[in-house]
């Protein structure tokens, strides 16, 4: 009965509508530019930016509070620039710590802590940073599923052109450059689209969670894949799982929607773990069986 | 290709590894670079590659100084253990191929690349499901697609079996006879199996030698 009106409202309401749009188109984002980032074993990356992306949008609140708004009255902006700085701050301190990249990380990563910090206290908005920290896919508007749209369509039009490159610079860099790839240009093109994507992602699942969102779905699909396609496929299934689900949590429940999201996330994370384990236990029993 | 180094000198930090360093090679020459772990090789090969950067000494690829050179497709790699790549994540072998051949002519010669290596059945295989020899075959597969000039194997031979090890051999031989130059990097003493053109033994010591099938050309150098 739950769940046939939740569906009911999914297609009345407007808010529940523009969410599940939402979620569905981020719902492949997330793994798509999560796998890259599991392949460079990078995994904590979006939650760096999503820290600098956090600096931007407090810095748009301090303006505004001065009452310079221009385009600052819309803090993605400003979000995005800073990500995109950020991204490429971990890049610059990921290449004098060769063997100590996620050095890069932290420094990135405190630095953005301290400076949102900073702004937020500065712009007396605090009591906007709940929102900012855990999201909510629930109050999302028509303008942000626009942005959503816009970022979907660079990213395939970015992956229908460079994929082989962006994959081939992911899975080795050394190597890379024996296939006539500038490595520089395609980290570079990766880290801004990543920045992009992360500070999308903020809206509607907070700076704490954006890393699941990206990589849970991703570990889980490494589970159970055979090859790059399959994982990403399953991966981004399980994504959308989370999503549909995740709503329903937060509807039935009242509970924020970011934090369902990752929930299933995570039930689904471990429901594959137990089901794998079971399979390769009885693969051993039975392979003893026969010797 | 021809290469041309000249007194190369390479350290990390105050510890100096190689010490004027000077060879060259013609088109289609085969070098064996010989010394056991830590004497240098792997160090030399990344400055050979670009990966470190040369503060002393020179290296030339047809008369272009290493910092100018942009060909890097005339080069084929294989590294040492595969270790740079990461191999834990879902990849078959058919995607890797895939991914590395970035041209769209390249079909025909991946499938002859691949018969002739013997591993046509494991394409749908996830590459972290092979074994050593399999694995190396692939990656040598990889190197060849983009039709090197050069081809670069550092310790080619260090996790795989007799058999996988003599076919090695005999596939390296058959690509040195195809014109393809060759600088094969091992660190056992296990070389007179091979039909090199030029050798050069690095000692751990600071010392090398340097020589073209019998005939030093120079070494010694402290």
């Amino acid at each position: 009965m739950m769940f046939l009106s939740f569906i009911t409202d999914l297609f009345q309401q407007e808010f529940m509508l523009r969410a599940l749009i939402a979620g569905v188109m981020l719902g492949v984002l997330a793994p798509l530019l999560g796998s890259f980032v599991v392949v460079r074993r990078l995994s904590f990356i979006a939650d760096t930016l999503g820290h600098f992306s956090l600096v931007g949008i407090s810095v748009s609140l301090f303006l505004s509070s001065l009452g310079i708004t221009m385009f600052f009255d819309k803090p993605l902006y400003l979000g995005i620039m800073f990500s995109i700085v950020g991204g490429l701050l971990i890049e610059l301190f990921r290449r004098s710590y060769t063997n100590f990249q996620e050095i890069s990380m932290v420094i990135v990563i405190s630095l953005g802590a301290a400076l949102s910090a900073i702004f937020f206290s500065l712009s007396k908005k605090t009591g906007s940073l709940y929102n900012y920290l855990f999201g909510s896919i629930l109050t999302v508007t028509d303008y942000y599923i626009y942005i959503i749209l816009i970022t979907a369509l660079i990213v395939a039009l970015l992956f229908i052109f460079f994929g082989k490159q962006i994959l081939a610079v992911s899975f080795d860099e050394s190597s890379a450059k024996f296939l006539g790839i500038n490595v520089n240009l395609f980290q570079i093109v990766f880290i801004v689209m990543l920045s992009i994507v992360v500070s999308v992602l903020l809206e509607s699942a907070g700076v704490l969670l954006i890393s699941s969102m990206m990589v849970i779905p991703v570990a889980a699909g490494m589970k159970l894949g055979w090859s790059y396609k399959s994982t990403l496929i399953i991966s981004i299934i399980f994504s959308e799982c989370s999503v549909f689900f995740g709503l329903w949590l937060a509807y039935t429940l009242n509970i924020p929607s970011g934090a369902a999201i990752v929930s299933i996330n995570i039930i689904i994370l471990l429901v594959v773990a137990i089901i794998q384990r079971i399979i390769l236990k009885k693969r051993i029993a039975k392979m003893d069986k026969i010797q | 290709m021809q290469i041309n180094i000249n007194n190369l000198s390479f350290a990390y930090g105050t510890k100096t590894i190689i010490t004027n360093l000077s060879l060259s090679l013609n088109s289609g020459d085969y070098l064996v670079v010989r010394g056991k772990n830590g004497s240098g090789k792997s160090t030399f090969i990344k400055c050979l590659l670009g990966f470190n950067q040369v503060k002393s000494g020179m290296i030339f690829f047809d008369k272009v100084d290493i910092t100018e050179f942009k060909s890097w497709t005339k080069f084929g790699y294989v590294s040492q253990n595969f270790d740079d790549f990461n191999y834990e994540f879902p990849l078959t072998v058919g995607e890797l191929l895939q991914i590395s051949s970035l041209k769209k002519t390249d079909e025909s010669t991946r499938l002859k690349l691949l018969e002739k290596m013997g591993i046509f059945d494991i394409i749908n295989q996830n590459i972290n499901s092979l074994s050593g020899g399999q694995l190396q075959r692939v990656f040598i597969v990889r190197a060849m697609l983009n039709n090197p000039e050069v081809l670069i194997l550092d310790e080619p031979t260090a996790s795989i079996d007799k058999q996988n090890k003599e076919f090695f051999y005999d596939t390296v031989e058959e690509l040195h006879q195809l014109g393809i130059t060759i600088v094969l990097i091992t660190h056992t003493d296990d070389i007179e199996r091979l039909n090199y053109t030029h050798l050069l033994s690095m000692y751990g010591d600071l010392t090398t030698t340097f020589e073209e099938r019998g005939v030093e050309i120079s070494g010694g150098v402290l």
